[in-house]
Parts: C-alpha cells; structure tokens; sequence
C-alpha cells in the first residue's frame, strides 16, 4: 500500500512538467492552433531557466526566463501560422528542430569553448505542507510535492475556470471551433489565436523550467526528449479539457515511474523494453480511445478575414 | 498598428505570389538566404566572425573531392528517406517516423549480414538492403494500419512508433547483435561481402548516392505519371473529391506508407552497409525530422529533394569542419534548418492564401 | 438611417460592386434582389465589416463607419444574418448568444442571459430553448437564434441574407410575421434574394442588383414582376424550354428499401425506395438537410447505406462502389462543385479525367496517357463550349458556370445512362443554369435516366417528369408533374402532410 503510494506520488512529481505543458496545449489548441511545437517551447524554458537562475542567482528570475523563453517560440509559431497561415503541424515540427540547435549552440556558445558546460542549479526541494503532509496516503500524494507541482494542480482549476465561466474563455473556444462565427459576433480570432499561442508557450517553457530546475538541476542537449509530444498525446486523452490533460500526464507518469522502480528491481526484463512501456501504453491508450475525440472544430484552419 | 501589419502583410504577398516559375525556386532559395543571414547574425553574438565561419562551412563541405564525397554520402539517406515523405505529405500523410523505419531497416540489413556471412559480395549487400526495406515498411505499415483502424492521427502514431523502434534496435545490440567488450552498444564489423562498393576508390563515396538518384527519379515519374501518383495527388487535395472519384483511402494510405517506410529502410540500410559497417545505437537519430525539412525544402517534388538532400547533407559535413576551425558549435545546423523550414511554411502558407494568384 | 455611397470592391479581375449607392430609411422593409453573382452579398459583408471595400463612404445614423469590424457594426446598432448561420455547432443558444457581447461581462452569467432569450423568444414568437445545442437545432430554429442575437444586441438595422434557403414554406411564413413585427418598432430589415416572389410580398422598396451595379430601384407597390425580372437580368426572359413529353422507357435506377445511419447513430434515410426510367427526369425537391445528401451519397457509391440496395439497369450495384457505378454507366454531378466535383488546383485536363484516371484510354499498363487526356480534354471543352484557354489551365482560374460545365463534361461526355445530379444550378447565374438545364433535357431526349435533387422548386418543375418530396430521411410524396398542387407540395416539405407513394406512384404509371 505504501509502495503504491509512494509510486502515485512519484507519477504525479514526474507529471508536473508535462501537466504544465499540456495546459499550455489546451490553450493553443482549444483556439484552434495544433500545439506540435510544445516540445520546443519546453526545452527553450528549460535552457532560460537554468542560464538566468545561474547567471542571476534567483529561482524565482529563472521561472519568468523560461516562460518568456516558451514565449518567445512560441511567438515564432504564431506568427508562421496564424498570421502567415503556414501549416500548423509541420511549423511546430520546425521550431522544434530549431529550438534543439538553438539551446545547444547557445549552452556553448555562452559558456563553453566549443565543449557543452555543465551548469549547476540547486534543484528546487519539495515543500511539505504541515499537518496535511502527515494525513497517511493522501498525505505524501497531494501534500509533500514540489512548490511547482502545487501550482499545476491549482493551474487545472484556474484553466477549467478560464475556459468554462469566462467570456475570454467562451470566445476562446469560439475561435477553435468557427473563427468566422467568433469574427460575426465581434471577436477577433487573429488577436485570440496569437495570444492563445504566447500564454500556451509560457505554460510550456515553465513545464522545461520544472524539468530543468527542480527534477534535474541542469540542462543537457535535447533533454526534453519528447516530452513534449507527450504532453500532445495527454492533451488528446484527455479530450482537450484540463481535468483530462491532468489524468493523462498522470497516465505517462506513472509509466515513467513504475519504469524507473522497476529497473531498481533488477527484473530479468531488458531495460529497453521497459523504457518502451511508456510510448506502447501511450500508443495503447490512443489506439483505445480512437476515434471518440472530439477536435475542435477549427483546428488547423487558418482564419482568413477577407473572405467572399 | 494594425494598418502597419496590414501593409507588411500586403508586401510579404505580393513578394511570394508572383511569377510562377520563378516563384516555385525563388522562396526556397530565399528562405535559404534568409536562414542564413540570421543564423550570421547568431554567430556574431557568440563572438565569431560569420564570414569566416560560413567560410569553413564551405570549405568543409566541398573544399576537396574527399569532402564532396563525405558529403554526398550524408545526402543519400537524406534524399531516400526525404523521396517517401514527399510522397506521403502530397496525399497529406504527415509522417514522422523516418528515425524508427531507419533504425529498423539498418538492425535488418546487420542482420541479414551476420546471418549469410558466406554469401557472395554483390548479392549480400542486396539481400541486407532488401530487409531493411521490408522491416521500414513493415513498420510504417503498422503505424498506418493504427491510423486507419483507429483514428489516431499519423504524427502521434509516427512519433511514438520511433521511440519504440530505437529501443528495440538498442535491445537488440543488447543480445544476439550485439558486440560484447566493446564498450558501446554496436554490433560487430559486417563481413566485407556485405559492404557497399566505393564509387571512386579512395575515396569514401559508396553507390548509395546512386540508388538514391534512381528513387527521386521513380518517386517523381510515380507521383506524376502513374495512376497511383494521381491519386496521391487528389487525396492530399480534396478527400470528399478522393470518396467521389472512387480513390479508397485507407487503401492508397497504407501504400504510401508502407512505400516511404521501405525508403527509410533502404536508407537504414544503406548507412549500415555503407558508412559505419556496422550497427551502431542511435546512428538514425534525427533523420526522421530532417527528412520532413528536406521534403518541405523540395517543394514535395521528388525530383527537387535531390538538391535539398545535398544542401542538408554539405551542411552537415561542413558543420563539423566548421567547429573544429572557427569553433562555431554544430548545433548551428539544427538552426538553419529549422529557420529554413519556417521560412518556406510561411511563404506557402501566403501563397496558398490568395485563391485567385 | 442608412446611406451607402459609391461602394466598389474588387477581387482581382472580377468586379463584385461598382459604384453602389443604397439608402434605407427607418421602419422600412428594403429588398435587395438580385441573380447568383451580382453583388449582394459582398455589399452586405462591406455594411458589416467583414469586408473592406475598395472605396465608398457609410453612414449610419449620421456616423461614419470605415475600416471597421463587425464589433463596430454591431455597436452601432447592425445586426446580419448570413446565409450560413455564424453559429458555434458545439455550444448552446445561450452561450453563441454571450458570444462577443461584451455587456454579459467577464465572467459568464448564463441564467441571466438565458432569462433574457426566453422573454425575446416569447415576444417575437421564436419559441427558443436557450439551453438546446445548436447542432442539434433544425435549420428553421438555427435562424432564429441569429435573429434573436441581433434583436438582443439592440440591432435597429438587420440585414438577413437569403433567409428563406433554408426553410419550408410554413416557416418562410412565420419569419416574414417576425420581419413584419420588427418594422413596426421602427427597425428596417434589408432582406437580400434571388427571388422575385418573396420579395414583392414582404419588401416595402426593392434595389435590383446586376453585375455589381445597380440595375434599378423602385417601390414595391408600383411594380410588376416582369418589369423586376427584366432589370435583374437585363435582357427579356430566355427562350421557353423545350420539353418534349414522351413516354419513359424501361426502368433504368432502382433504389429498394435505402436506410442510411450516420456516426452518431442518428437515421438520415429511412425507407426510401423510388425508381427512374429511362427518358424520364425524376425531381426530388425538399429543404437542404432533409437526407438528400446522404441519398445521393449512396445512390453514387460514395457511401454505403446501412440498409437497401441500388440497382442500375438490374445490376445490384450497392456495394460495388464508386467503380462499379461507373462501369455500369452511372454518372454524379456532385452538390458541392469546389471540394468535391472539382480538385481546384488540378488542371482542366486532370478534373476531366478525374474518375476515369485508372481505365483505358487514360491509362495505359503502369502509366496515365497524357496525350489521351489532353485529347479527350480538348474535345470536351469544345463539344460543351467551356471558356478557357486551354487544357492544362488550372480549374480554380474559372468562373462558377465554367467549372460546372466542367463536371458536365466530365460526367456527360461519357453518355452515361443514369445521373444522379446533386444542385446542379447552385450558385450559377442565369446563363449557366440555363445551359445546366438544357444538358439535362438533353440526356432525358436521349434516353437517360435523371435523379434530379434540388431545393429550388421553380426549376424542379421547370425539368421534372415526377416530383417526389425529401422530408425528415424519408420520401414523402412522389407524383406526376401533372398532378402538382404547389401549396400541398409545400406542405409536405414541411413535413405536415405524408403522402406515401403507392406501388402506382412508385413505377410512375398512372392509376386507373
């Protein structure tokens, strides 16, 4: 029982960075823009979060680097496709084989002579919360996490509320599923869109931040490894809502963690194969739900204004 | 504001849709031209001279017939599995899992190699490659057959497929294919009989630069003078259309990828056969993307991904040539080509935006 | 109230306004009539701020209005409703309500909002339930969501683009009932149309639109019908259509039993059986929705039904596809010309060979013939007279009336010996329905077999040997064209009435 808990605990710690990053899809997507590039977005966070807490000295600093550094990607995606209309899919493929090149040129480019440095951050220690932290089960579960892991539950709430109670919200999905219904009632899907890509990116680089500055203390070439799709595939389990995204990372997370305890067994299965578990239940799960998703509706259509 | 981006929106348009011809080799050129100028300013502010960088660039990537070479063997992977991605996407089937196809095509043809060591020198390297072209298909086929049956989109399945297909080729080094004490996951030297022949002797150019010509030249008569290529081209344009000419799109879905995951495996193969001589982990990472970029690069034209290989596959070269001379990172690469891609999608996507160009 | 003056707005070659002047006083019904094409709807788009004229000054209760959005136009107090509704499938009538209006505030009030829908349903007789999806809204009901968008947003001027496309003719009623009520408050509609008959019953003042010009004004009272009609088309109505009746020969489309269910389990079609003799013209009317496109889904192999079967020249041919249709010589003019009868940025020659690619002549063992289709492609466009400069031109460069004789070509060039023609004169003017129409008498003459679906009444009559009524997935009501009652036809469109064809009505023989 307690190993059990120990392990959801452990899946809900390891699910934060991609918690952050698919509520980061959610945004983009729910407005209609395919959110391919959160995988780069995340490790451009990651990268802004390590180099500005070194070179500042503040964890807090760091957090606002890797949401601007998300940002700022993410601008790269808007613009291409909401203003130029490119195709979503492949922009966001793009941007992630940019930010890959760009973080690792500017890790040695900044600090190293040609060689990758290694950069050491304090990672950021889990808080536990007094008297909650010692309920037996839940405690450990909910209430002895890392600061950020909190503020991605709270995130979940917040998100469902935006999307839900408010007229931003309404208007935002409005956009996502008829821009040019949203456009006739006064809205305006271009505004909407840039601005559903931006807050999304934030969201993301702060997953990286998470990833860089709490669970790893560094940053490495590439050490997103995927995750970013990841979050893609949570977003589609979930059906596009927050409550969903937060069980489908949980989903990945306990994979990756039960992968990581298993391995520590010493179990005469392969590593490798192990490794596999999570992409082949992602894949699974996928395969499972099939067509039962539902899109929104404008996903991948560009908004055009000056339409006959 | 507003009025100001209107404006550049209106230049940005009438710089892209212009004269036909013109147009289709202009915008990837200047996409080139713009990544680079970009990536030059990125240089600079890691304090190096662009100029002499892009010197070594040039330098390293066909500053002597040795050189050339290397290069066009980096391209030919490019080029094989960029054909099979352009076909895909022209019948709009984004698939990404060049790296997966690649890797298992290449674990197929070491195979096959270590299983007939005593074969004869020309049919062995033919049975390797043939493997590794069934083994690409055989997994681009399976990532279909999810699409399809399923619902689940081509770029998650493609995706996911590729982190399983590394890790079964990383098992696999592991155990029976694996080359115990050497320190590193590979397998062990192929016989000699399995090598590819050099083009030129001394020189490392292998024939793969070849058989690639002879895929972009079927892949483009394929897409523009069978029936098969017709269809490819009506289901990328209109799928009510594809329903209403009676093209069935599972059918021409599966095929297609299937064909792209035997390009991929040919050119997993071809690495194996032809450059490491041997099975190495992690020799496919980031062809996959890469070969998306080329295809985009090429217009999905077959025949233009031949010049986009070769761009991709000298920048490449040139990179490490680069590094060691200027000490400009080889991350850099990644940059231009992802600035390129960005580039192109953005001028398609204006192109495609005025209906009547 | 409203004063445009010298709107002009072009798209490339092609002028869709010139110079238009259009004033609307308060309290006034104004028509805005006019053919496919001649401007209507962009001029509408232009008042609304969905488009940006090239140049032209509005003024709308004495402010000027330029470079605007549709948020300004609807502050200023104009409300549209398009001809395809500016709704959100997905979400509520209360929530496509709250839908950019900013005075429901932040944070969503849906119970206020929704109290709000109910009292404006009740006092224009909308009959609303605001917490209704709209997907699963009929039409007729999706318009007066629309309706009462503008209504609540304190719209004085409503602008309502070929309202009545959609609706049966009980619900046409009901909406010039609203549109009368709202001109008594003081608010003026603009009613925009194609058709004469509507506009001089509801319109105080008609403008008369032709080739983006204005072709005429008047008031309605002093006007006639041929008068109006010559003004929207500028010349004297066309030569009469000759038909020539004759007796139908064997049975050539046999459709037994067809039930289609979609994804979501819902039913589409539900016993539909009818046939179609050869030399007969058999013309299914009913509003757009109504299963037609799911009917003729089917019939053209296209999708399988879930139920039945079809039967061309007695070969079951139900679940042989789109291929095994076309060898047994069944031809589709598909309903949507632009994605689906057509591949836009595919040359002329590629579209006409677009459903025989894969046979002799065009195929030749692994290889497409080009020289075959270029051939065949010239002889084409000259046989229907096709305006383009040549073969290898790309379909999207055309006009409306050009592509469709395209698909015309394609699928009569064969000398098929069944149509299934889908609203074939959608969106076409005059000339091109006029040629649409004479094709189809012409296959009739030659001993085709023509399933003619459309939601215009006028031509379904104007080329019909039977007429059978498409209502709610089912036939109901099939007789000769002789027999027509036009208000028990309308009757039956809106589902009130079921006549359901017997064995006679069903083989098109009379009953002794």
């Amino acid at each position: 029982m307690d190993a059990a808990a120990e392990l959801l605990a452990a899946a809900l710690r390891i699910a934060t960075p991609l918690l952050f990053a698919a509520l980061g899809g959610i945004l983009s997507e729910r407005a209609g823009v395919f959110a391919v590039g959160l995988e780069g977005m995340m490790l451009t966070g990651a990268f802004a979060g390590v180099i500005a807490t070194h070179a500042l000295g503040n964890a807090g600093l760091g957090l606002v680097a890797s949401a601007v550094g998300g940002a700022f990607l993410a601008a790269i995606v808007a613009i291409a496709t909401v203003r130029f209309c490119a195709d979503q899919m492949v922009t966001g493929l793009a941007v992630n084989i940019l930010a890959l090149g760009l973080t690792s040129f500017l890790l040695r480019g900044l600090f190293g002579r040609g060689e990758a440095p290694i950069i050491r951050v304090t990672p950021l220690t889990p808080v536990p919360i007094p008297v909650l932290g010692d309920i037996p089960i839940l405690g450990p579960l909910l209430f002895r996490q890392p600061a950020l892991t909190y503020v991605g539950l709270a995130l979940v709430v917040a998100m469902f509320v935006l999307l839900h109670r408010t007229r931003a919200g309404l208007t935002l999905r409005a956009v996502g599923e008829n821009p040019t219904a949203a456009f006739a009632g006064g809205a305006d899907p271009i505004r909407v869109r840039t601005l559903a890509v931006l807050c999304g990116g934030a969201l993301a680089g702060i997953g990286g931040a998470v990833l860089s500055l709490q669970q790893v203390g560094t940053f490495t070439d590439g050490m997103t490894n995927g995750r970013g799709y990841l979050a893609l595939a949570a977003i589609i389990v979930g059906r596009w809502s927050p409550g969903g995204a937060l069980v489908g990372c949980l989903l990945f997370g306990a994979t990756d963690a039960l992968q990581l305890r298993i391995q520590g067994l010493r179990l005469p299965v392969s590593s490798y194969v192990i490794q596999m578990l999570p992409y082949v239940v992602s894949l699974a799960v996928l395969a499972g739900l099939g067509r039962g998703a539902r899109l929104p509706a404008a996903i991948g259509i560009p908004f055009i204004r000056d339409r006959r | 504001m507003r009025l100001a981006l209107g404006r550049f929106d209106a230049l940005a348009e009438r710089a892209v849709v212009g004269r036909s011809f013109y147009r289709a080799i202009a915008w990837p050129l200047l996409a080139v031209v713009l990544a680079l100028g970009l990536t030059a300013l990125l240089i600079l502010f890691a304090g190096k001279n662009p100029l002499l960088a892009y010197a070594a660039l040039v330098r390293g990537a066909v500053g002597s017939w040795d050189r050339v070479g290397v290069g066009l063997n980096k391209a030919t992977p490019y080029v094989l599995t960029g054909v099979g991605v352009a076909l895909c996407f022209r019948a709009r089937v984004i698939n990404i899992g060049g790296e997966g196809q690649i890797a298992l095509g290449g674990l197929a043809a070491t195979w096959i190699a270590l299983m007939f060591p005593q074969a004869p020198p020309v049919v062995l390297p033919l049975l390797a490659l043939m493997a590794g072209a069934l083994a690409g298909a055989g997994w681009a086929a399976l990532a279909a057959g999810i699409r399809l049956r399923r619902g689940v989109h081509e770029v998650l399945v493609t995706l996911l497929l590729n982190f399983v297909g590394v890790l079964i080729v990383s098992e696999a080094l592991q155990g029976t294919l694996g080359e115990p004490g050497s320190g590193f996951p590979q397998s062990p030297l192929l016989p000699g009989a399995a090598w590819l022949p050099h083009l030129l002797p001394g020189s490392d150019l292998h024939v793969g630069i070849l058989i690639a010509v002879m895929v972009v030249v079927a892949g483009h008569a394929l897409l523009w003078r069978t029936p098969f290529g017709f269809r490819l081209r009506v289901l990328g344009a209109s799928v009510p259309a594809a329903a209403y000419a009676g093209i069935s799109e599972p059918r021409t879905v599966l095929s297609v990828m299937s064909l792209a995951g035997a390009l991929a495996g040919l050119a997993g193969g071809v690495e194996v056969l032809g450059v490491h001589y041997r099975l190495i982990d992690g020799f496919s990472h980031g062809f996959g993307f890469n070969a998306v970029a080329i295809a985009l690069l090429g217009a999905l034209n077959p025949i233009a991904v031949l010049p986009a290989g070769l761009f991709f596959g000298f920048l490449e070269t040139g990179a490490l040539a680069m590094q060691r001379a200027v000490g400009v990172p080889t991350p850099l690469v990644s940059v231009i080509q992802g600035l390129t891609m960005i580039f192109i999608l953005s001028a398609m996507g204006l192109s495609a935006r005025r209906p009547k160009a | 109230m409203l004063r445009m003056q010298g709107i002009s707005k072009s798209y490339g070659a092609v002028h869709a306004n010139r110079a238009i002047d259009l004033d609307v006083a308060a309290g006034r019904i104004v028509g805005l009539l006019g053919e496919n094409g001649s401007g209507k709807t962009t001029l509408m788009n232009i008042l609304f701020g969905m488009v940006v004229p090239d140049a032209g000054t509005i003024t709308f209760k004495g402010l000027g209005l330029a470079g605007h959005s549709p948020r300004e136009a609807i502050a200023a107090g104009i409300g549209m409703i398009h001809q395809h509704f500016m709704l959100v499938p997905a979400m509520t009538v209360t929530e496509n309500v709250m839908l950019g209006w900013e005075a429901t505030g932040r944070w969503l009030r849906p119970a206020a909002v929704a109290a709000r829908v109910r009292s404006a349903s009740s006092a224009y007789g909308l009959g609303l339930d605001p917490d209704a999806r709209i997907e699963m809204l009929p039409l007729g009901a999706q318009q007066r969501v629309e309706i009462v968008k503008a209504v609540l947003r304190g719209a004085e001027l409503l602008v309502l683009d070929e309202p009545t496309s959609s609706l049966s003719p009980p619900e046409i009623a009901g909406l010039l009932g609203v549109l009368r009520r709202l001109r008594e408050e003081g608010r003026s509609v603009i009613f925009i149309s194609h058709k004469l008959g509507e506009v001089l019953e509801i319109c105080d003042e008609v403008v008369v639109l032709r080739d983006g010009e204005v072709a005429g004004r008047a008031a309605v009272a002093g006007i006639g019908r041929r008068e109006l009609a010559h003004m929207m088309v500028g010349r004297d109505v066309g030569a009469p259509i000759d038909r020539v009746a004759h007796v139908a020969g064997a049975e050539r489309l046999v459709v037994a039993d067809l039930a289609v269910r979609d994804a979501a389990g819902i039913e589409r079609l539900s016993g539909v059986s009818f046939s179609v003799r050869a030399g007969e013209v058999l013309a299914l009317v009913g509003v757009d929705g109504n299963g037609q496109a799911e009917l003729a889904g089917v019939i053209a192999g296209v999708d399988l039904p879930t139920h039945g079967s079809v039967f061309v020249d007695g070969a079951d041919v139900t679940a042989g596809g789109v291929t095994a249709r076309r060898a047994a010589g069944l031809a589709h003019v598909p309903a949507d010309r632009g994605t689906t009868g057509l591949v836009a940025e595919m040359t002329i020659a590629e579209n006409l060979a677009l459903r025989a690619f894969d046979d002799p002549p065009l195929r030749r063992g692994p290889w497409l013939d080009a020289d075959a289709m270029d051939k065949l492609a010239r002889e084409r466009i000259a046989e229907f007279a096709i305006r383009t400069s040549g073969p290898e031109t790309a379909a999207r460069t055309l006009s409306g009336g050009n592509q469709q004789k395209i698909v015309l070509a394609r699928e009569l060039g064969g000398r098929p010996t069944v149509l299934v023609a889908e609203q074939p004169t959608r969106g076409l003017d005059p000339g091109a329905t006029r040629f649409v129409i004479d094709q189809v008498l012409a296959l009739r003459a030659a001993g085709g077999a023509i399933l003619y679906i459309s939601t215009e009444l006028e031509e379904a009559l104007l080329v019909a040997d039977r007429i059978g009524v498409m209502y709610k997935g089912r036939l109901v009501g099939l007789m000769p064209r002789e027999d027509v009652d036009l208000s028990r036809l309308g009757l039956m469109m809106a589902g009130a009435l079921e006549e359901h064809p017997d064995a006679a009505a069903l083989y098109g023989v009379r009953a002794p």
